[in-house]
């Protein structure tokens, strides 16, 4: 009837047709179900942590969607309001582009119907992402992005972020130098350099580093470079040849480990080290790194060293390990189960399901929230978390140790950076 | 009338059916995914079309025409976020200037040829990409992005409803394509085929190749813009990998080549067939992460591909062609055993 040619045409079209129509999406048969869509990068340069972002709504949402009593956080027991209620979620993927995040957040709220969103990692996609939720009326959870400017748009209603800012850790940094210059002999820290990805979670963090070493650190060294390089060389150079005595760098993933195997090739290191986010706090970069990640510094959200301080996370953690292959929570992560977690608790309080009323509960109280370093979230206008919180830490023999503040500090720092022929 | 009804009469009437059908889309939902599909059909669709002007048509393969669509987006993402103004004069000075832009980089360009002019003009899209992510004056890495401003067609920018933005793309769509119709009957578009087919030949024919070559990038560079310009107000946010970026030179590259090349319907059936695609994976698989829904995209596009490297419409053709073999085969048989 049909020739070869046509019939292989006409098979193609059938796939493709099913395929389109087969997948499963998920279950709405229950009647008390809140969908959450989330919105990550899980394919692209930072796939890696878009992935551990996704797993870490997902651990939320199997401790408030079982009964949990081992878990001490608060709903794991699954008493009260929400009794009954099931949250579903709806993932897609942002490949870090604005447009394709933006182009989904319209689609989790007018097709899949979503209730909230949860995401989007990178700063410039929940930019535009945030905006099409704030015009929907619907609550935007802001878990790791860390542009200052996200919540310096007063104008937001719907808009919620419990990260710390690159605002915030800028300021930390420039705090740490001081410190080292007091207590350490001979530290004499004068001249800063900055290294950057050249996005725009590089261009805010370098611009927030600037703006806290104004008048007091020499900046010699400003050097972007593009995420996603093949080689770092020439921007190393740059740096070995200013010398800088402090390094602040803004460096995402792969990036970090390359950054740090070129300086050793170099045979290059400043006096001091300290990072932004998730390329130092990342453990499986820590690890594929081996020694030569040592001395370090970076703010830290997060990390297995901190349980002590924050018992609850043991057993929150092995649900998100069993997700992730056994890699641990970072700062990044752990930052998207608390975002769940604090909605939840909103919903809870506010007994309803009406976005305007949960986001006016969300500003009105403060959070118990055992997986934050300060034990607990509030939000100021723009949806900033007051209590957001890192503790500087120092990656020695492979572990996150904490130097900074003292009072929270278990290690000295070790200070200079042993150079590289001596490790 | 001594002309008789042919198969590709019947596709045009078709076309054209559908066109004047479009207006009465957004009764399908303003805000729906299939209405956000609709509009990127058009738009890429718009888009391939500019590039089909010198790539298609020219035989001058471009893989810098991110640029031009860069500058047309930034145009009006600057007038609306660093002036305050409307984006209709940014989107302007950004047509004007992706024609500038074109001619003086063009220039040195269609000196080389081949293989050697595709290269060139990669490294186009990298030089301006690097130096609009150091120009503080266009917003740098950080990019701009757009407060909220009154809706409407003074503004171009729509929240709620999607309608605006289609209606917007439908012209954009008609504009592109009636331009390019109208030059496929004009001299300039044989001037410019006999320029792809044999510069030598068509020079010693009386031809300026590089005047007819500059002309096309020109016009090719400024509907690009435009086509950029609409881009930055769908999205309301504009930064150098969004606009800038081989990634999005492939595209316009991508979909006329799997459409077909220098003709008029390739562009649209390209984005017709690939953005649906693109989208619908995305939006089944893409939650599952491990790029699943990029991975069936790619195949399905090789598969396309390698059945046919001259694109759909070549399918197409080829079909009409074997029924036309095989009906003047059957008349042939007939008239010989009348004979």
């Amino acid at each position: 009837m049909f020739k070869p040619r046509m019939k292989f045409w006409i098979v193609a079209a059938v796939a493709v047709a099913l395929m389109l129509g087969a997948a499963p999406g998920p279950s709405l048969a229950q009647d008390k179900v809140i969908k959450i869509g989330t919105i990550f990068p899980l394919t692209g340069p930072v796939a890696l942590a878009g992935q551990r972002c996704k797993a870490a709504v997902e651990t939320a949402v199997d401790i408030l969607n079982n009964k949990n009593p081992a878990i001490k956080v608060p709903l794991a027991d699954k008493k009260g309001w929400l009794e009954g209620y099931k949250f579903v979620l709806v993932h897609t993927d942002s490949q870090g582009k604005p447009d394709v995040g933006k182009a989904e957040a319209e689609r989790l709220i007018n097709q899949e119907g979503v209730w909230a969103i949860i995401g989007a990692y990178n700063s410039a996609v929940s930019g535009p992402a945030s905006l099409v939720a704030e015009r929907a009326k619907k609550i935007f959870m802001c878990g790791a992005s860390s542009a200052a400017s996200l919540t310096q748009r007063k104008e937001m209603k719907y808009f919620f972020r419990t990260a710390s800012t690159d605002e915030v850790e800028s300021q930390e940094f420039t705090d740490v130098l001081a410190w080292l210059n007091k207590t350490q002999k001979n530290a004499n820290l004068k001249t800063l350099g900055i290294i950057y990805e050249n996005s725009v979670f590089g261009k805010n963090a370098a611009q927030q580093a600037m703006k806290a070493a104004a008048g007091k650190y020499q900046i010699v060294a400003d050097v972007p470079f593009n995420p996603g390089a093949t080689n770092l060389n020439s921007e190393i150079q740059t740096l070995k040849a200013k010398n800088p005595d402090a390094l602040f760098g803004a460096v995402l993933g792969a990036d970090y480990a390359l950054m740090v195997k070129t300086m050793k090739k170099m045979n290059w290191l400043p006096k001091v080290s300290l990072n932004y986010c998730s390329g130092y706090q990342d453990p499986v970069i820590a690890k594929q790194l081996g020694a030569d990640a040592d001395f370090f510094m970076g703010s830290t959200g997060y990390s297995p060293e901190f349980q002590s301080m924050m018992p609850a996370v043991a057993e929150v953690e092995k649900i998100f390990k069993s997700k992730t292959g056994g890699v641990p929570y970072d700062s990044d992560s752990i930052q998207e189960t608390i975002a769940m977690l604090v909605l939840a608790q909103a919903i809870e309080k506010a007994k309803s399901l009406d976005s305007t009323k949960v986001a006016e509960t969300l500003y009105a109280n403060t959070w118990p929230s055992p997986l934050s370093l300060s034990g607990k979230v509030a939000f100021v206008p723009g949806g900033q978390n007051k209590f957001a919180l890192s503790i500087i830490t120092q990656l020695q023999g492979g572990k996150y140790k904490k130097v900074f503040p003292t009072e929270k500090a278990d290690t000295k720092p070790v200070f200079p950076m042993k150079p590289w022929d001596k490790r | 009338m001594n002309k008789t009804f042919r198969r590709t009469d019947l596709l045009w009437l078709a076309f054209t059916g559908l066109i004047a059908l479009a207006p009465l889309v957004p009764a399908i939902g303003s805000n729906s995914f299939l209405m956000h599909v609709l509009i990127l059909v058009m738009l890429y669709a718009c888009m391939s079309q500019a590039w089909n002007i010198i790539g298609g048509y020219g035989g001058q393969t471009s893989f810098g025409h991110a640029v031009f669509f860069g500058i047309g987006a930034y145009g009006a993402g600057m007038a609306v976020v660093t002036y305050g103004l409307p984006p209709w004069p940014g989107a302007l000075a950004g047509i004007v200037s992706a024609a500038v832009v074109a001619v003086l980089i063009s220039y040195p360009c269609f000196k080389l040829s081949g293989h050697y002019f595709a290269i060139a003009t990669f490294a186009i899209v990298e030089i301006f990409n690097r130096m609009f992510l150091v120009w503080d004056w266009v917003g740098g890495a950080l990019g701009l992005d757009y407060m909220i401003v009154e809706e409407g067609f003074a503004n171009l920018v729509w929240y709620d409803s999607k309608t605006g933005y289609f209606y917007c793309a439908l012209t954009l769509f008609a504009l592109i394509f009636g331009i390019v119709r109208f030059l496929e009957g004009h001299r300039f578009g044989y001037y410019l085929r006999a320029v792809r087919a044999g510069q030598e030949t068509a020079e010693s024919l009386g031809v300026n190749s590089t005047a007819v070559k500059l002309s096309a990038m020109a016009l090719s560079a400024a509907l690009a813009a435009l086509c950029g310009a609409f881009f930055v107000q769908y999205n309301l946010r504009v930064d150098p990998a969004m606009v800038m970026s081989l990634d999005m030179s492939m595209k316009f590259v991508l979909v006329t080549i799997l459409g077909g090349a220098g003709t008029l319907a390739g562009p649209l059936v390209g984005a017709a067939v690939l953005v649906p695609l693109q989208e619908f994976t995305r939006a089944k698989w893409g939650g599952l992460g491990g790029g699943v829904d990029l991975i069936i995209f790619g195949l399905l596009i090789i598969l396309i591909v390698v059945k046919q490297p001259a694109g759909i419409t070549g399918i197409v053709r080829d079909i009409a062609k074997r029924r036309g073999r095989k009906a003047a085969a059957e008349k042939g048989g007939a008239s010989l055993g009348t004979a």
